[in-house]
């Protein structure tokens, strides 16, 4: 084994809390695993790594993104079955990882099969494997410790949930603490035995700590008063399950192991809770969505929706900050948008007594309304077709192309053109005593061939066909649409998905944007887009499909989906047949191009019309009222968590 | 076949920013990269290549895959480690620092490498067949078009370069190995964008345009089509030009390591990069390495305010803090008003 030589955990400025929590998984893998959060460059895996030298004894496994399921999980041992004639399990990363400790770096990023199946070996301290015909079931007890980037996506509610401890690294805002760091970073570059020798006696002390602690961690006791006390925190938390309670306890003996001591102080708990609370926070009952439809959702409810869907970021303090962050470039674009001379003259007249007025006036711009709750449902609606029979998630797509990740392997339906050889000689090899020898230390029959099976995370294509005539441009009705397309585009930039956008108004269909990867465009182009005047949906219709059909030839391997956003109302007239009929027509042809939709309806006068309803029946669409979004978000993800379980 | 002379570096007109960047990165390999972004024409993919012609030697353990360092032991594949701790010896060869490129279309199992298929079959085990990531071990790795490069490569360009090891769990082989090189990114920012994360990775950015200057336009012309005709001839005619360039490179890289920087200067450096609201602290370390850099260029051991200005240029834009939708620009003004406090 090689003896760590990377940036002593000692030499880590500030990230207390980062420090804190990764002791606690040390001292008492019981804690469940651990989750680093933080922006890049705060020092998430420098400090995680670091705790390498921390734990005598043990090691850090490193498990990477590319990895594939055989070396996951074990598989049949190549050398072995040849040799000796009869199968041999070779272990697997998990195997290995027994008693010590697997890291993970960017634990968003890897795929969410792979996750699934570290986690419910993690879960259960128990590796079951039935594959290549072996059999094979042994006892795996090991830390999970992983990192992560919000950025570049975060988890599902359930996924999170998983974790016991999560913790965030601090943003650094102390000039003489940064110049700290710039300075042990250089000092660690230049001479880093040198550097490592000036913190040998901290890590000596820390090792010592951690040690001590696990000694005591058996021994530890709680008293009735502590249970009780942990059970109350979590159901003030609101959090879903017994998990909580368990994690809570665990780290709560680590925090007080680590202090020394046997018996547990309620200062060790609140220590705890730090970490296994703020993730899993749940909501009040009484903000759950009622059956009873409400006029406005409440702001608050709003709020609540959003924070549970960010996932990590929902804790009670950070909330603040978020807010603020939020309502920050919003102060931003009102005035932006302000100065143009049409908005300002329309400014008046955009009261809500506007109510009954027919073609609404010239153009304006809306700012789009950042509060509005992310709409991820919305495509997972879209594509709950793909998602039943496909692998299931938005990003991963099968691919038959020699690209992608090689995930795991398969009996080949047809001709093999991308041969797993390691699977194929991992199927030979019990044979090789049977068969005649060839030359070769193996002999390959075709019954043996094993073909790739290969995934690429490529995103989806969407596009956004918006109506922006005026009845839409009404009661800010756009500021919402807009918020709502830009929670749709943030997405769409985690996920690296191609973005169109398109526009009809007055007479005709305008593709403001064409197909993208640069969100950032398909951002400025609907920042920019103008309402006014009457509503051609036939031809926003065709528009769109034409548009899917050209992209779809340019993009095989991407499926379209259109999300169309208006109100229905229909009325410019094209050629002699009726608008709402013309309207159905091209509605259907989408239908029969089989194209993936969703309909979001704007439609909010007293009055209903439901002809983006009737619209959506049309296309084989799915059908969301923008009024109901933000009660209907919160069902459906609690819908997609049990569906994900 | 007699390969064609590569266009020589010093040749390249204009474009100083860029060809600062990666003069600097091969100064100090450890400043993380250059990004170079621009327009399709403007030299990018030639100054890359051109500057392997300035590379130094560098000493490695002799048939190493790797080409460990023996001076730096704490590095080491496997297999030096374990010659090391058998007490065997290890040579030490001398070799050029290399340009070892990554095309778009690379799969996957090319990059991290795989199981060795010839060994497998004929001996019936399992040999790890190192890919670009061992190659590019203690050389320059270069991307062209790295923003299309697909999102699994990335993943695991960025792993590798997290910590220096390249991890390999997959096809039947576990093996790790060491994976230290400098990042050389092109991108046409027109055909979509990079990932922040990977972004961050880069120590430097540039942005490179065409001349606009007439003049400069017409003897970007002049020398290309010199070249064209007679490259053997065109280099001899540089040559006093390059060997002026490498000669002080390499004592840039002597001077590198007695580099002195004053602490009012790191603290000016930490509190732009507050000011700035930059993401952790990759912008403030790499600031003040590049700065120390720039000072070796210039033949000294001591940082001015210059420098660190200079190096501004390059470690600041792309490093902005911004969210997904928004441009990122740098406040000169500020920088520039922290800075001369």
């Amino acid at each position: 084994m090689k003896k760590f030589e990377g940036y002593p955990f000692a030499a880590v400025v500030g990230q207390e809390k980062v420090k804190k929590a990764l002791l606690l998984v040390l001292v008492n893998s019981r804690c469940g695993s651990l989750l680093i959060g933080g922006r890049r460059g705060t020092a998430k895996s420098v400090t995680a790594r670091g705790a390498e030298e921390v734990v005598q004894g043990r090691r850090f496994f490193t498990l990477p993104l590319s990895i594939t399921e055989d070396m996951l999980l074990g598989s049949l041992d190549l050398e072995q079955t040849l040799q000796k004639g009869e199968k041999a399990f070779a272990p697997g990363l998990l195997s290995r990882a027994d008693g010590n400790i697997l890291y993970v770096d960017d634990i968003n990023l890897l795929r969410r099969e792979v996750l699934a199946a570290v986690q419910t070996v993690h879960a259960s301290g128990v590796n079951t494997v039935e594959r290549e015909g072996l059999s094979h079931r042994e006892e795996i007890n090991f830390t999970l410790i992983g990192t992560m980037d919000p950025a570049e996506g975060t988890f599902p509610g359930t996924v999170l949930d998983r974790f016991g401890l999560y913790v965030e690294t601090e943003d650094m805002a102390d000039a003489e603490q940064r110049a700290e760091v710039i300075r042990r970073v250089l000092n660690y570059e230049r001479e880093p035995a040198a550097f490592r020798k000036k913190y040998e006696e901290e890590t000596s002390k820390l090792q010592l700590q951690l040690k001590k602690a696990r000694q005591l961690l058996p021994r530890s006791e709680v008293s009735e008063a502590m249970l009780a006390l942990t059970a109350q925190l979590c159901a003030r938390a609101f959090c879903a399950g017994h998990r909580a309670e368990l994690y809570l306890l665990e780290a709560t003996k680590a925090a007080a192991a680590l202090a020394g001591r046997t018996y547990v102080l309620p200062s060790d708990l609140e220590e705890a809770a730090l970490f296994v609370l703020p993730h899993r926070m749940g909501k009040p009952p009484q903000a759950e969505p009622q059956e009873e439809e409400k006029e406005e959702p409440e702001p608050q409810e709003e709020k609540d929706a959003l924070d549970r869907q960010e996932g990590p970021e929902n804790n009670a303090e950070p909330r603040k900050e978020k807010e603020e962050e939020k309502t920050a470039p919003q102060e931003l674009s009102p005035k932006e948008n302000g100065e143009g001379s049409e908005q300002g003259e329309e400014k008046g007249k955009e009261e809500p007594s506007r109510a009954q007025q027919g073609p609404a006036p010239a153009e304006q711009v809306a700012a789009p309304d950042k509060k509005f709750p992310p709409l991820q449902f919305l495509l997972q609606g879209a594509r709950s077709r793909q998602e039943r029979r496909g692998s299931g998630k938005r990003s991963l797509t099968r691919t038959s192309l020699k690209q992608g990740r090689y995930v795991r392997a398969e009996l080949p339906s047809a001709k093999v053109d991308d041969l797993a050889l390691d699977a194929t000689l991992r199927a030979a090899a019990p044979w090789q005593r049977l068969r005649e020898p060839q030359g070769c230390s193996v002999t390959i029959l075709k019954s043996d061939l094993r073909q790739k099976v290969r995934e690429q995370r490529i995103g989806n294509t969407f596009l956004f066909a918006v109506d922006a005539s005026g009845s839409m441009g009404a009661w800010e009705r756009m500021k919402a649409v807009k918020g709502a397309v830009l929670q749709l585009l943030r997405e769409a930039y985690q996920k690296r998905d191609r973005v169109g956008l398109l526009a009809f108004r007055r007479d005709r269909a305008e593709v403001l944007l064409p197909f993208t990867h640069s969100i950032e465009l398909a951002q400025k182009a609907l920042v920019r887009l103008p309402t006014g005047g009457k509503t051609p949906l036939a031809e926003g219709l065709t528009a769109a499909l034409t548009m899917i059909a050209r992209g779809n030839k340019a993009q095989k391997e991407q499926e379209p989906v259109l999300i169309l956003v208006t109100d229905g109302r229909a009325n410019a007239k094209s050629g002699a047949t009726e608008p709402v009929a013309a309207a159905l027509k091209a509605a259907e042809l989408i239908k029969k191009a089989k194209i993936k939709a969703a309909v979001i309806d704007t439609e909010r006068d007293f009055i209903k019309l439901g002809i983006a309803q009737k619209v959506a029946a049309a296309m084989g669409a799915s059908y969301h009222p923008l009024r109901k979004l933000s009660q209907e978000g919160v069902l459906r993800i609690v819908e997609n968590l049990e569906g994900e379980l | 076949m007699k390969r064609k002379a590569v266009y020589p570096f010093t040749a390249i007109v204009g474009q100083e920013a860029m060809k600062l960047a990666l003069i600097l990165n091969v100064i100090d390999p450890l400043l993380g990269g250059v990004l170079i972004k621009g327009e399709k024409g403007t030299a990018k993919s030639t100054a890359v290549r051109a500057l392997a012609e300035l590379l130094p030697a560098l000493t490695a353990v002799h048939g190493c895959r790797f080409r460990c360092d023996p001076a730096v032991p704490e590095h080491f594949c496997d297999d030096c480690a374990a010659l090391t701790a058998a007490g065997k010896p290890l040579l030490a060869e001398k070799m050029k620092m290399r340009v070892v490129e990554l095309p778009v279309s690379a799969t996957e199992d090319r990059v991290v490498g795989t199981l060795d298929i010839e060994h497998a079959i004929k001996h019936g085990e399992k040999k790890f067949e190192p890919g670009l990531l061992a190659e590019a071990n203690r050389n320059i790795l270069y991307v062209d078009e790295i923003n299309l490069l697909d999102d699994h490569v990335v993943d695991v360009l960025l792993d590798a370069a997290a910590m220096g090891v390249n991890t390999v769990e997959r096809e039947g082989v576990s093996y790790s190995h060491p994976a230290r090189f400098v990042l050389v990114g092109t991108m046409n920012p027109e055909e979509g964008d990079i990932r922040p994360q990977l972004l961050d990775r880069f120590g430097l950015s540039v942005t490179v345009t065409g001349e606009h200057e007439p003049s400069q336009r017409v003897e970007v012309i002049k020398r290309r089509l010199a070249y064209e005709e007679d490259p053997d001839a065109f280099c001899r005619r540089w040559e006093k030009e390059q060997t002026e360039l490498a000669e002080r490179i390499t004592t840039a890289r002597q001077l590198l390591p007695q580099g002195k920087i004053s602490d009012e200067l790191l603290l000016k450096a930490a509190e732009a990069a507050i000011a700035l609201q930059v993401d952790g602290h990759r912008a403030d370390i790499t600031l003040i390495k590049t700065a120390l850099t720039v000072a070796a260029f210039e033949g000294r051991t001591q940082v001015t305010k210059e420098d660190v200005k200079r190096a501004a240029a390059l470690v600041l834009p792309h490093r902005m803090r911004r969210l997904p939708f928004e441009e990122e620009t740098v406040d000169w003004e500020k920088v520039k008003e922290i800075l001369d406090a």
